[in-house]
């Protein structure tokens, strides 16, 4: 397998190659003529001549070639009239000039030192671009390692140059051009050439960096709007006129007609401009970088505006400024599978198979027993059999109807929680594949779901309480049914065990519900069966093996009063649930949801008393729960406007493509993707990411922090997710440049966390 | 606070619906809806986007006389794109915003007989001599790309694909955005790469 495809690799190079070859040898497009004219001089041209430009590589190196020193090379082109090439921002159509440089060990080329475009306005575009002559330099760096051949005595800078050049059409050209700069002695035969382009080039404002120019982004009907105020620019220019070129592409209307379109300003020292948005932007960058310049060209001046506010929603995934695709894509090419701590890689179909898969979703089943909102319901449960077991063991052996009717209320139990797993994954498998991106957890996505668990948590609290009992409250044909066929009860119990185990997201689930997804439907199903299994598990085994049952202690008063403290659980479940709605729906959400828990205790508990008062008090709060379901009922399931939480203790809220630009700059980051409903992402928040060791090692190494929050439904985050191999929260991401991200155990414990950052 | 917050947003976005409506005032951005348009094609037979109501549409702006648009249809590749949406059931419209009076200008029959010569799969090819459909999208360049979903908005406008370069050769290394966003948006997801920077040769609008 692994030959093969090894094998087809190479096939396939080998054939890339023969139809390169074969292509430079047909091709009839505008190829490199190379022409080196070795003259007199000291200096080798190279000059490729299109029926559009004459494109030349130039030197200056007048004290000659020397490590430390920087060698000054560069591309001019002398366009025909009316023909142009391109800007680093070509603008609206076009293509900016590209060089490719191949240099000796020893010798590294710089950027560009663009030399300050012109608007070439085409009707409803505009393009930045040269016309007439101009002199792309570009800096080169000779350190110490270079060493020239035994006989050699030059530099020799190769160049491939691709440019578009274009006047009403457009011709893509290109060049190769070799130049042997001499080591010892002077080449400044173009020192004019590059004092031209030199003059011709922006001059970066002082203070660039800390400057304080900013670009702040105004949403308004019209598709937005950036407000420039660019500082430190020099006095000279107060009050003048000014032409401005954005470095970033796609961000800007190219086209945009002073006067009509955007409008400048000098407000004491500093110009101020609005210019409006593409249309169609794809960049959000942060940073801003401008050409400003007089109108007749001659003076120009380079500004970084820090962008302030959010970019328009409509935008795709942020784009990453130009001076960093570089750095992307050594990332990219770096970049692997996510690892866990260990270092295996995870999640893809081959790390994990099916049967591992299932016995995770199994250990994960048996864990959610004892989560919180599942543990009361499971030991009052798991009491009902106490009773049954040391009843039939006093009466000195099981009677064969006892231990038969346990058993079957175990399996009848079992099969309630193990279809309402099934169903719960049909349902999501059902949704996603109708094309909602949704991931494990999703129930609590909702409002409305979050309220109606509110309320349930609150009827089993109060029944716990003995506020209420079930057969009193509900009809009494189906309180004779539930008496009579504890089968259904338990069934139904196992359908309630699910409902209230959803807010808990065990470990193992997130690794093994990613999986599922992308297996074929049978398989993600019998995942979802085996935590259903999983969970079940206790409460069967307790049916069938009387002698765990056996193991509890006696009943007694002492039951009374474990249920009632029972209770109390479930109510800071629903306090919780509170506090989430509270995050999705906003205060007057939560309210709301608050009075009609009264409400509705106030009605269960009506429904539990006897006579003319029990018409009476249902009367009363049947009128009160429906007026406040009239009134307040829309304040649930509103949604807040989504605000950006507060950077507190250094954290910044996560968008998409941020990790790649920090990444980028060279910056290890950690994401914490959680959500309100998730306990033990709540958990963790609150415990590891909160250890002031922890957050002081994060701080040693400049790790950035980001939260990604799914509290509501948010496709990026679970496509991010998706990414990681992952369905549901809480996952933890370690990212270093270069290296493939580390994914963190759910049970978050400080101790790996800090083993992780100091392998940083 | 919060509650004026909720009386600002309606009004703000009637007012963005509103000046999105009124015509010409401003193009489309990816998200809105996708104004409606009528052109007669090559074949003298008039097509309103409107049409095609229910079905996911692609756009494509061409010119024959760009090098950009050979460097796509010369290798194929611009007509395995248009094959891929075929066999999706999805409506192509290669749009021609070509001024007359333009050296590149091709007369209907003419842009049909190369269409024909390219072996393109495409729907429909339009005459925008005027260059309405062409501002309508703010379409900048040739190839421009936009998706419209069977729910009539735009979802996708940008390059047909990521490398940014006149040279055929790095076709094989570019994503092709237009196949991938087909691929997410009927799949029904969100589109990664919605708008993008699309590359080519301007438009030659009448001026």
């Amino acid at each position: 397998m692994r030959f093969s495809l090894h094998h087809r690799a190479v096939l396939t190079k080998v054939l890339f190659f023969i139809v390169l070859i074969a292509s430079y040898l047909i091709s009839t497009s505008v190829k490199a003529q190379n022409l080196p004219q070795s003259t007199s001089f000291n200096t080798a041209k190279s000059i490729v001549t299109t029926p559009q430009v004459k494109a030349e590589l130039l030197a200056y190196a007048p004290d000659g070639v020397e490590p430390g020193k920087t060698v000054m090379v560069g591309l001019q082109i002398t366009h025909k009239p009316e023909w142009h090439t391109y800007w680093k921002n070509s603008g609206d159509s076009g293509q900016p000039t590209d060089l490719q440089w191949t240099l000796p060990a020893g010798v590294t080329a710089g950027e560009v030192q663009w030399p300050t475009p012109k608007k070439i306005p085409i009707g409803t575009l505009a393009n930045y671009g040269y016309e007439g002559t101009v002199l792309l330099p570009v800096p080169l760096e000779v350190s110490q390692m270079f060493k020239p051949g035994v006989l050699s005595n030059d530099l020799e800078v190769k160049l491939k140059a691709v440019w578009l050049v274009c006047k009403q059409e457009c011709i893509p050209e290109e060049g190769e051009f070799v130049i042997k700069i001499p080591i010892k002695g002077s080449t400044a035969l173009s020192a004019p050439d590059f004092a031209a382009a030199k003059a011709a080039s922006p001059v970066n404002v002082p203070n660039l960096d800390i400057g304080k120019s900013t670009a702040r982004i105004v949403n308004d009907a019209s598709g937005g709007k950036l407000e420039f105020s660019i500082h430190n620019l020099p006095i000279a220019l107060r009050g003048q006129s000014l032409v401005l070129f954005p470095e970033t592409a796609e961000v800007l209307h190219n086209a945009a007609v002073l006067g009509k379109d955007w409008t400048q300003a000098w407000t004491g020292a500093v110009w101020t401009a609005v210019m409006p948005l593409s249309a169609q932007r794809s960049a959000s960058p942060s940073i801003m970088p401008v050409v400003l310049a007089t109108d007749d060209g001659k003076q120009a001046y380079r500004a970084q505006a820090q962008v302030l506010g959010t970019w328009p929603q409509v935008a795709p995934p942020a784009q990453v400024p130009p001076e960093l695709a570089a750095a992307l894509k050594a990332n990219a090419a770096s970049q692997q599978e996510p690892v866990n701590a260990a270092g295996q890689p995870l999640s893809s179909s081959d790390a994990m198979s099916f049967l591992p898969a299932l016995l995770l979703a199994l250990i994960g089943g048996l864990i959610l027993n004892l989560m919180p909102c599942v543990f009361p319901v499971l030991a009052i449960k798991v009491m009902g059999f106490t009773q049954q077991a040391h009843l039939s063991s006093r009466t000195g052996g099981e009677t064969v109807g006892g231990k038969s009717s346990m058993v079957s209320t175990g399996v009848a139990y079992t099969v309630g929680v193990v279809l309402s797993f099934v169903a719960l994954g049909g349902l999501m498998l059902a949704l996603r594949a109708g094309g909602e991106a949704l991931g494990w957890g999703f129930q609590l996505q909702s409002p409305a779901v979050v309220a109606v668990l509110a309320a349930l948590f609150t009827l089993i609290g109060l029944n716990l309480l003995g506020v209420f009992e079930f057969a009193n409250v509900l009809p009494s044909s189906v309180a004779t049914l539930q008496a009579k066929n504890p089968q259904i009860d338990a069934f139904l119990s196992g359908v309630l065990a699910v409902a209230i185990a959803s807010p808990c997201t065990a470990p193992f689930m997130g690794a093994s519900l990613g999986f599922a997804l992308g297996l074929p439907a049978w398989q993600a199903l019998s995942i979802f069966a085996f935590l259903g299994i999983g969970m079940a598990l206790p409460y069967l085994l307790a049916s069938i093996v009387p002698a765990v049952a056996r193991m509890l202690p006696r009943p007694g008063a002492w039951m009374d009063v474990f249920k009632k403290i029972m209770a109390f659980p479930m109510f800071a479940t629903v306090a919780w649930l509170v506090w989430v709605l509270g995050q999705q729906s906003g205060v007057d959400g939560a309210g709301a949801l608050l009075v009609m828990l009264v409400g509705m205790s106030m009605l269960v508990w009506g429904l539990s008393l006897r006579g003319r008062s029990k018409a009476v008090v249902t009367a009363v709060s049947v009128t009160f729960l429906s007026g406040l379901v009239w009134a307040t009922g829309s304040f649930i399931t509103q949604s807040t406007p989504h605000t950006a939480p507060a950077a507190a203790s250094g954290w910044q809220s996560w968008e998409p493509g941020k990790v790649d630009q920090l990444l980028a700059a060279g910056q290890p980051v950690f994401v914490d993707f959680t959500a309100a409903w998730c306990v033990t992402c709540q958990l963790n928040k609150k415990t590891t990411l909160n250890n002031a060791q922890v957050l002081a090692d994060f701080s040693a190494k400049k790790v950035q922090l980001l939260r990604a929050d799914w509290t509501r439904r948010d496709p990026a985050i679970t496509q991010a997710l998706a990414a990681l191999g992952r369905q549901g929260v809480p996952v933890y991401v370690l990212y270093k440049p270069g290296s493939a991200p580390v994914v963190m155990s759910e049970i978050l414990s400080s101790a790996d966390v800090r083993v992780a950052i100091a392998k940083l | 606070m919060q509650r004026r917050h909720f009386v600002i947003t309606p009004v703000a976005v009637a007012a963005a619906a509103l000046i999105a409506a009124a015509p010409a005032m401003a193009s489309v951005t990816v998200g809105q809806k996708a104004p409606d348009f009528s052109a007669k094609d090559t074949a003298g037979k008039t097509v309103s986007l409107a049409d095609f109501k229910g079905k996911t549409v692609v756009l494509e702006w061409v010119n024959p006389g760009c090098p950009y648009v050979k460097k796509h249809y010369n290798g194929g590749n611009m007509q395995s794109t248009q094959k891929d949406a075929a066999d999706k059931g999805v409506v192509w419209l290669a749009i021609n915003s070509t001024e007359t009076g333009h050296s590149d200008y091709l007369a209907p029959a003419a842009l049909q007989k190369w269409m024909t010569e390219q072996k393109s799969p495409a729907t429909h090819t339009l005459m925008d001599e005027s260059g309405k459909i062409g501002q309508l999208y703010a379409a900048r360049t040739t190839p421009h790309m936009y998706i419209i979903n069977p729910q009539g908005n735009l979802v996708y406008a940008g390059g047909l694909d990521s490398i940014a370069s006149a040279n055929p050769a790095d076709i094989k290394t570019a994503t092709n955005y237009v196949k991938q966003s087909l691929g997410e948006t009927l799949a029904g997801k969100p589109i990664s790469a919605a708008t993008t920077r699309p590359y080519g040769c301007s438009v030659k609008y009448k001026t």
